[in-house]
């Protein structure tokens, strides 16, 4: 499945713009980690790629199709779970499941259901009402429905929000897996969750991309813009820098404060690093931040 | 419909079940026909059926169709509350889920209603006894009920799609609800939760108000349909408002053309009902019966050959009417109410020739006139779209031949008088009861005058062999033929322009009573009622007392006397040779009604009595707080053939004592001696007592006054020669009432001579 996005707007009656002229090309089989703060238009950029919102301008088409045409081309290939969906409660999690596996139109529903539920690791909850299931198991029911049928696309707004750290690794692997042979679109805000599983990010502020491409390269964008320092040492030296409340001097953006026995060690990033910074092999959360940090200064 | 939408219908259904406003709207659903046996009557007449299944069955309608509108309400606004709509909205747009939810509720719906009938019924037929009938039983439950739940789902889905919000939704739905129980409640048309439902009858069939509820029903349905397919328009989409989700959802224009044609069907069938004439609701308004009659011209006598379809509930006819003109005709002109609009036609027009003429005939407005033909050949007719009295006129021409034969085809199905809308039921034709009057049985003359034959008639009436055709009068039907489609056609000969006649399942006994002929007639439901409350020695024990004490009834010939029971009519009448009992005065209930009667065949007598004092001589109909009324000098009547039957002791016990005690009882009442606190009172309490009140002063308080009358008087004798004089009195036409005052000046007393203060001391 291909997506190509020509100059998309976006503007909520309210006046907010979300997305301005966007212009983006995706292609399964990828795995694409949509990044940036709350606000940058994620939300919206998946609601518009879902048919459940209408663009101010620019277009959108599915396959060389216009959305607008292939609505129902759309709604049959596509896996998706928002960000704050609801489930049925008075349902069991099968009920739920072989509910939406009819909406879905599967020719083997009940397969289905048993896959997507040993998928999320919900077959001995399976016939509990979902009023009585955890946070964490509702956020697996709607992970569950958004694998029903193995979609092509599969559109996944904030999905490990409320699971614990080894539930969080099991679905980024089973997201990867998923990828393979499809595009799987993941919006998230925690840098682990794409870090190791994206083959491409993309990097949205304030409504605009501000990178499209590989971790890899979004990591060499940072190279040489991240250092180390220790507090105590530098303290005298760092007045004046932007960052903390100065306006002389290069703009420093502390991304970590380490406490150790010698003292607090800080990790930065910076277009120019100071001189009692310590130059250090980006992470991906540096490259993020330092992303951001180019765009605020910018 | 494929398989995929059918098991996503079946899901969400399921889902419904399994949620807990949809179990509590069952219940409630299931558990409304109590209210209609303890809470609320919607009919006001007095059958077992009225009674114990067309109130259960409304009130059922009305509370299911509020709890299934409120659930729709609530189960539209779930997907949207528990944010589930965001996930299914992403696999399919929310029209298709509009079209799984909706028939999801109208299943469970049509569920409950069954599950409602099944499990009324042993109760209901408990409580009905022997006339209950399964075919009323069903249809009134799937009309009144089962129809009423879709509309409430389809009104309230309607609101909700509209507005989107769950209160604005529930507003307009209770709000809509709420006309119809309230300024809509009189308007058969418009009351869609609460149909129009005065009576059941027990002994006969009810096709045609069923037919009425079942039509305004499925009016509403086309409306509400319509209204549905509309707000589906709305559906918000792409998170839009209202207006631009309707500008985006219009653009499929199936959607808007199929709602605006389920509206227009709607409003042309509300707009072309069938059931219900157009007539002038003025009812001092009598035109047709003041037009002029033709100079030159008089009727020699008629035909008729009328065949009710008794499974459509349509009449077809034939009628024939025979002229002949004077030497010296002078053509008149049809002088009387314009055609179109009931005004006055200038005056007439004379000539020196004879030239044609319009005759005028009453025909009942639900009929097609299909053709006139004068000696053979068509002649121009029209029929008015002006209607009274529940007739149209037919106008058609009269050539200038000296005879002419006037033959007019018509037929149709026959509509009700609209003044009586809210009562309808009384042009019942099935084959097992039908009543045609007048011009629903053959166009009625109106504008020619008769020779020395009275306008003699010879009727055919072709019906079903089961049934038995009783012509309202002294005439003596007679089968001529039996036909092999399972009809046989009767013939009688009568005199007048009209005519009524009735035919249904009836048994006949004939009764030999104060020198009259008696052929008593009543339904064979009612068999079983009948001879458990003694009804030829009842009828027997009334009309020789009555005949002995008072005279023969005026309205009989003297010698032969039909006792017809009606289907449920709210009264009966009387006429030459024939007298009308409503089939309500001998339910099982009003049978055993102690203030009629201690037995069953006392109440008979009491009703019969009625004959005397009600019809042969009218009381002025009573305001409720007025004690005269024809119930005083009936229960006083019964009290003494009771005395005569029983003895004195066993009257005074069952009688003059329950009189006094309720008499007692009465003036001790809160609410009698404080009146000023029964305004206090919520309305429908008000009435509840007052009700109660009028009963005891008109079967208690009004019986005890004229019985202290008899005994200031000289005693019983002295009482009947005076009732004897006053039922033979002359009557005045302009007021053809019994009244107090009447009977005060006859018994030669003051009405303070009957204060009931002094009566322990006579």
């Amino acid at each position: 499945m291909d997506i190509q996005i020509q100059n998309l707007t976006m503007t909520y009656p309210n006046g907010k713009q979300a997305l301005r002229g966007m212009t983006l090309e995706l292609g399964a089989p990828s795995f694409v980690g949509l990044l940036g703060p709350n606000g940058a238009g994620k939300s919206t950029l998946l609601k518009l790629l879902s048919a459940a919102l209408l663009p101010t301008s620019g277009s959108i088409t599915i396959d060389g199709i216009p959305l607008s045409q292939a609505e129902h081309r759309l709604r049959s290939r596509l896996g998706y779970l928002p960000q704050d969906f609801g489930l049925f409660d008075e349902l069991t999690a099968a009920q739920f499941l072989d509910y939406m596996a009819a909406l879905k139109q599967l020719r083997d529903p009940k397969a289905a259901v048993k896959n997507a539920l040993s998928a999320v690791n919900l077959e001995r909850q399976a016939r509990t009402r979902i009023r009585a299931l955890s946070g964490g198991q509702r956020q697996r029911v709607g992970i569950a429905q958004a694998l029903l049928g193995d979609p092509p696309l599969l559109i996944l707004d904030e999905p490990t929000v409320g699971l614990d750290p080894e539930e969080r690794i099991h679905f980024r692997n089973l997201f990867s897996q998923a990828a393979q042979d499809r595009l799987v679109l993941l919006s998230t805000h925690i840098i682990e969750d794409v870090q190791a599983v994206c083959d491409r990010l993309v990097v949205l502020d304030q409504g605009r991309i501000l990178f499209s491409g590989s971790p890899a390269q979004l990591i060499r964008l940072a190279q040489g813009h991240v250092g180390v320092f220790w507090e105590q040492e530098t303290a005298q030296d760092r007045n004046g820098i932007p960052g903390h409340g100065e306006t002389k001097g290069p703009e420093l953006h502390i991304t970590a404060r380490v406490n150790t026995s010698q003292g607090i060690r800080c990790r930065a990033v910076a277009e120019q690093l100071p001189p009692f910074a310590q130059e250090e092999e980006p992470s991906l959360e540096d490259a993020y931040l330092y992303l951001l940090s180019r765009e605020v200064t910018g | 419909m494929n398989s995929n939408w059918l098991r996503l219908f079946l899901l969400e259904w399921k889902r419904l079940l399994h949620s807990r406003p949809a179990q509590l709207a069952i219940l409630v659903s299931a558990a409304s026909p109590l209210a209609g046996l303890f809470l609320w009557r919607s009919t006001s007449a007095d059958t077992m059926l009225s009674r114990y299944l067309a109130d259960p069955a409304i009130a059922a309608g009305t509370a299911g169709g509020i709890a299934f509108g409120l659930l729709t309400i609530l189960e539209l606004d779930r997907p949207s509350s528990s944010r589930a709509g965001l996930l299914t909205d992403s696999v399919v747009p929310p029209h298709t889920m509009a079209l799984v939810r909706l028939p999801a509720l109208l299943l469970a719906a049509a569920l409950i209603t069954g599950l409602t009938m099944l499990l009324w019924f042993p109760i209901l037929r408990s409580l009905i006894g022997p006339v209950f009938p399964c075919t009323d039983y069903i249809l009134a439950f799937l009309i009144f009920m089962g129809l009423a739940l879709p509309l409430g789902i389809l009104a309230a889905a309607s609101a909700y799609q509209a507005a989107a919000r769950t209160d604005l939704a529930l507003a307009a739905f209770l709000a809509f609800a709420f006309l119809s129980l309230t300024v809509w409640a009189d308007s058969w048309q418009l009351c869609w939760l609460n149909p129009c439902v005065w009576a059941l009858s027990d002994d006969f069939t009810n096709f045609r108000i069923f037919r009425s509820v079942a039509y305004m029903r499925l009016t509403w349905l086309g409306a509400l349909a319509g209204a549905w397919t509309l707000s589906c328009c709305c559906i918000r989409r792409y998170q839009k408002g209202c207006f631009a989700s309707f500008a985006l959802n219009v653009r499929r224009i199936r959607r808007p053309a199929l709602a605006l044609l389920l509206l227009l069907g709607a409003g042309a069938a509300y707009r072309l009902q069938p059931m219900v004439d157009h007539g002038n609701p003025d009812q001092t308004v009598m035109s047709f019966f003041e037009l002029p009659f033709l100079d030159g011209i008089v009727c020699t006598g008629r035909t008729a050959k009328v065949v009710p379809d008794t499974s459509a509930g349509t009449v077809t006819g034939t009628a024939a009417y025979q002229f002949r003109r004077s030497a010296a005709a002078e053509p008149q002109e049809l002088a009387g109410p314009d055609p179109q609009t009931g005004q006055q036609l200038p005056a007439a027009q004379h000539t020196q020739t004879p030239q044609p003429q319009t005759a005028a005939f009453g025909i009942n407005p639900g009929y097609t006139v299909f053709s006139v033909q004068a000696n053979g050949k068509d002649v121009p007719f029209s029929v008015s779209s002006y209607q009274e009295f529940n007739e149209a006129m037919l106008t058609a021409e009269l050539p200038a031949d000296p005879e002419i034969e006037l033959t007019i085809e018509y037929g149709g199905f026959p509509q009700e008088n609209r003044n009586l809308s809210t009562m309808q039921g009384n042009m019942e034709i099935s084959a097992e009861y039908l009543c045609l009057e007048h011009g629903a049985m053959a166009p009625r003359l109106m504008n020619v005058l008769p020779d020395e034959g009275n306008y003699p008639a010879d009727i055919q009436i072709t019906l079903p062999s089961s049934m038995t055709l009783i012509p309202f009068g002294p005439e003596t039907p007679e089968r001529i033929a039996r036909h092999d489609d399972g009809t046989s056609t009767w013939e009688y000969q009568y005199h007048g322009t009209g005519g009524i006649c009735y035919a249904g399942d009836y048994i006949r006994q004939d009764i030999q009573a104060g020198g009259i002929s008696i052929e008593f007639y009543y339904g064979r439901r009612h068999q079983a009622v009948m001879e458990a409350a003694g009804a030829p020695q009842a009828v027997k024990a009334a009309v020789d007392y009555c005949t002995s004490h008072y005279g023969s009834l005026s309205f009989g010939s003297g010698k032969a006397l039909k006792l017809i029971q009606s289907r449920v009519l709210g009264g009966g009448y009387a006429a030459d040779g024939a007298s009308l009992l409503d089939e309500a005065d001998f339910t099982a209930a009003n049978l055993s009604d102690a203030g009629k009667g201690t037995v069953p065949g006392e109440v008979m007598i009491h009703e019969l009595v009625h004959q005397w004092w009600g019809l042969a001589n009218m009381f002025a109909p009573s305001d409720g707080t007025d004690p005269w009324s024809a119930e005083g000098l009936t229960v006083y009547t019964t009290y003494r053939i009771v005395q005569e039957q029983y003895g004195s002791a066993y009257a005074q016990e069952h009688y003059v004592r329950r009189w006094q005690q309720a008499v007692d009882d009465y003036y001790q009442d809160f609410y009698v001696r404080f009146p000023e606190y029964l305004e206090m009172l919520p309305p429908e309490k008000q009435t509840e007592i007052t009700n109660r009140s009028s009963y005891v002063r008109q079967y208690c308080e009004m019986p005890l006054k004229i019985w202290k009358a008899e005994k200031l008087v000289g005693g019983e004798a002295a009482m009947d020669q005076i009732l004897k004089q006053l039922f033979q009195r002359e009557l005045d036409p302009a007021y053809p009432y019994l009244t107090y005052e009447d009977f005060l000046d006859a018994c030669g007393l003051r009405e303070e001579d009957l204060d009931l203060d002094s009566i322990i001391s006579l």
